[in-house]
This record gives C-alpha cells, structure tokens and sequence, in this order.
C-alpha cells in the first residue's frame, strides 16, 4: 500500500509536474464535460461527507462571533417594535376590512422551516450557499427560501440533512417579478453573477426607487415576497423594455438564517420541471 | 522537518485560508473588492514546493471552491486553479530566482490568468467578461497583491531569522 503510494508520488514529480498537471486537468475536464446528474452527485457526496464537518465547524465560529452584535441589534430592534406594535394594530384591523373588500387571496399559508447557513461559496461569486436542513424536515427541491428582509432564492438539491440553496445572483436563476405600484410584470436575473438586472416594459415607468416582488408566475414562488428596490434605470436594445440595477433587499453575504417555505411547485410546472 | 510535517503543515494552512476566505475577506472588502487568500495560497505553495505540489493544492483548492459554485460550471475553478499552480510552478523552477518584488509579480500575472481562464470556461459573454474585469478581477488582483507582499514579506522575514 505505502509503496503504490509512493510510487503514485514519484510519477507525479516526474518531468516537472507534467503528468500531475495533465492527470489532474483530465479530472478537471471530466467534471466540466460530465453530465448534469453525475455533476449534482459529485457535488452531493463532497458536501455531505468531507466539507460538511468544516462547514458546522466555521458556521458555529461565526455564530458565536454574532452574538454579541445581535443581542445588542435585537434589543433596538425590539425598542422599534414596541412602538410598531400600535401602529400595526391598528393597519391589521384595517387590513382585514381591505380584505373582504377585495376579496384577497392569502397564499402565503404554508408551514415554514428555519434553517441556519452553514457554508457558502469561497469563492468570490456568491451564488451558492448550503443549509443545515433537508428531506428529513421536510425540504424538498425548488421550494422558496426567504428571510425577514425578502427573497433569497430557491432549494436546488435537498440532501437528507442539508440543501443547496441558489440564490438569485446565480445566473441560471431567472424569476418573473411584478412592480408594487404599476402591476406591470417583468423578470429579474443577474448575467454576471454579481448584480441583480430587471427588465420591464417601458410603459410601466418604473423609476429609481419602486419596489420589486414576485409575480407567482413562474409557480414556484408565490406572489408578492419582496425582492429588491430599482436602483438604476437604463435603456436596454429594446425600446419596449427598460434595463434596471436592482439592489435586493437582502444581502446575500450577512445571511445566517433563513426560511424555507414548504411550496411545492404547481403541478404543471412540476411536470416540467421533472420533463427537463 | 520530516516529510509529514510539512503536508500536515500546508493541510492546516489550506483550512486555514478557506475559513479566511469564508469570513476575513468579506471584513476586508473595500468598495466590494476583497483579497483572494486562496490564490496566495496556491500561488505560495508552488513557489515552495514546485509544480507537482502546485497542481495537487490548486486541484484541491479549485474542487472545494466548485463545490459551493452552480453545478453548471463545476470543473471550471478546478481546472483554472490546477492550471495556475503547474504554470507558477513552472515559472519558480525553470525561469526565476525569486525574490519579494518578482513573487508578487508571479501573483499578479497567476491571479488574472486563473480569472480569465475562469471566465473562458464558464462560457460568460464577452461584454459581462469585459465589465467583471475591470470591475472585479482588476482591483481584488491589486488588493491581493498587497496582501500578498504582506505574506511573502513575513515568510521571508522568518527564513532569514533561522538562517
């Protein structure tokens, strides 16, 4: 065994490092070329086996670190909440009056779990973080994950204890949002992986300023969880459609908790979904 | 210092940089550029040990930066910093007596090959490319270097003392 090892070792420093680079650049183009199932399996076993102890490890550092600072943010935030506790009062009686008035469908009535993160991308593109909750609690793929600020993205994989959860800077995440004054329906992606880009049809007049949530188009999200406010907005190709910077409401980096909404995609988008 | 050490030694500094990099380069950010550690880390690693070290670590480093990245690209870190520890490796072995000023050089010229690599293999568009560079890759290149100058400056400092 020592010596296979070892002569696994001296072939490697051979020529320079020539044949360690080409091994290790075909193991890297395997993973590059593999299809999309083997890819989602390596990266399932890697988590759930050697960087998942490193991952609670760094997160329970991190927590500790944290408390100090959200003790003291949670005891001003309690201060604003008493005071808001009158005036939200008073808005619930007049909600429920607006209501039956409108006869407004509440879909927002499905159970959520609270899951704290417990790794991210190193790297510098944060598109990615994993959660220390899974199937067994009851998270499965493509549920909604928010937190209190508003949208933070989707479950991609649900492993028995943990899941990957993508988040809307992740450029293979498109979602359908609506503006909250003008109705007009839009969508949002981030082609960069770093900045939130919406585009929405001229007419509507969106301006720097207005607030974005979700649509419920797409099935997967329900309506109206707020995603971010319009911070630039610029001409796109199209003279129909306006190009604007979105700054979430949420930032991605700071998150440590989060809730998953237990919302499984409408029927026909989950055919489709399993179609793909 | 016996062979084991030494692996044992560059295993904690790789722990190490990815817990620097998961939360001292986010503290670290100004105006949104951060300093990559992991890149130093590599980049150090090949310097000292050669190309054959180079690959191993930035194979490593590169697999456990794509495990947190989309699946779509996974692979493209991976090769890119496998690609930057052999050609560093390289450089120290054949061409260079490296001294602080041409080692950070080496960072410099390593940290905009693996990002350009990076982009190349994960297929972005050339106008997202164009604006990741001088909005991304162009100052953490330079802010790591800084940090970089810190990190060789010390291990050579430390050298010198036990020589």
């Amino acid at each position: 065994m020592l010596r296979a090892f070892r002569f696994i070792v001296e072939l490697f420093t051979q020529r320079h490092g020539v044949i360690a680079f080409a091994f290790f650049l075909l193991v890297g183009l395997l993973m590059r070329q593999a299809p999309l199932s083997v890819r989602e399996s390596i990266v399932s076993s890697a988590l759930g086996t050697v960087f998942y102890p490193a991952q609670v490890i760094i997160s329970s550092v991190n927590s500790v670190r944290s408390v100090t600072a959200e003790n003291q943010h949670l005891k001003e935030e309690n201060a604003r909440l008493r005071q808001e506790t009158y005036y939200a009062s008073e808005g619930l009686q007049e909600l429920a009056r607006l209501h039956t008035l409108v006869r407004f469908d509440d879909k927002w009535d499905y159970p959520i779990v609270t899951a704290r993160v417990v790794g991210h991308n190193p790297g510098r593109f944060l598109t990615t973080l994993v959660i220390n909750r899974g199937s067994s609690h009851g998270v499965k793929e493509n549920m909604p994950v928010f937190s209190m600020n508003g949208l933070v993205g989707k479950i991609t994989k649900a492993a028995y204890t943990h899941s990957r959860v993508q988040l809307l800077v992740d450029p293979n995440l498109k979602l359908s949002v609506l503006e909250r004054k003008s109705r007009v329906v839009g969508f949002l992606e981030s082609v960069d992986g770093h900045l939130l880009t919406a585009m929405i049809p001229s007419h509507a007049g969106v301006k720097e300023g207005d607030t974005l949530i979700t649509s419920g188009l797409g099935g997967i999200f329900p309506k109206g969880i707020p995603v971010g406010t319009v911070k630039a907005v610029r001409k796109s190709d199209l003279d129909v459609m306006r190009q604007m910077d979105v700054a979430p409401f949420q930032e991605f980096s700071s998150l440590e908790e989060v809730f998953v909404m237990e919302k499984e995609p409408e029927w026909i988008i989950q055919e489709l979904l399993d179609e793909q | 210092m016996n062979s084991n050490w030494k692996w044992l030694r560059v295993f904690i500094l790789f722990l190490v940089c990815f817990a620097l990099q998961t939360t001292v380069a986010e503290w670290l950010q100004i105006f949104g550029a951060g300093p990559d550690f992991v890149i130093i880390l590599v980049v150090s690693i090949a310097i000292k040990h050669g190309p054959a070290a180079g690959v191993l670590w930035g194979f490593l480093a590169g697999f456990t930066q794509d495990v947190y990245a989309p699946v779509e690209w996974l692979g493209a870190n991976t090769i890119s910093l496998t690609a930057l520890g052999f050609l560093v490796g390289q450089l120290e072995e054949r061409f260079l007596t490296l001294n602080l000023p041409a080692k950070i050089g080496v960072l410099g010229f390593g940290f905009m090959l693996c990002d350009m690599l990076y982009f190349f293999l994960t297929g972005l568009e050339k106008d997202v490319v164009t604006n990741l560079f001088f909005s991304k890759t162009l100052p953490e290149c330079a802010y790591t270097m800084a940090v970089g100058a810190v990190v060789f400056h010390l291990s050579i400092g430390k050298k010198k003392k036990h020589a």
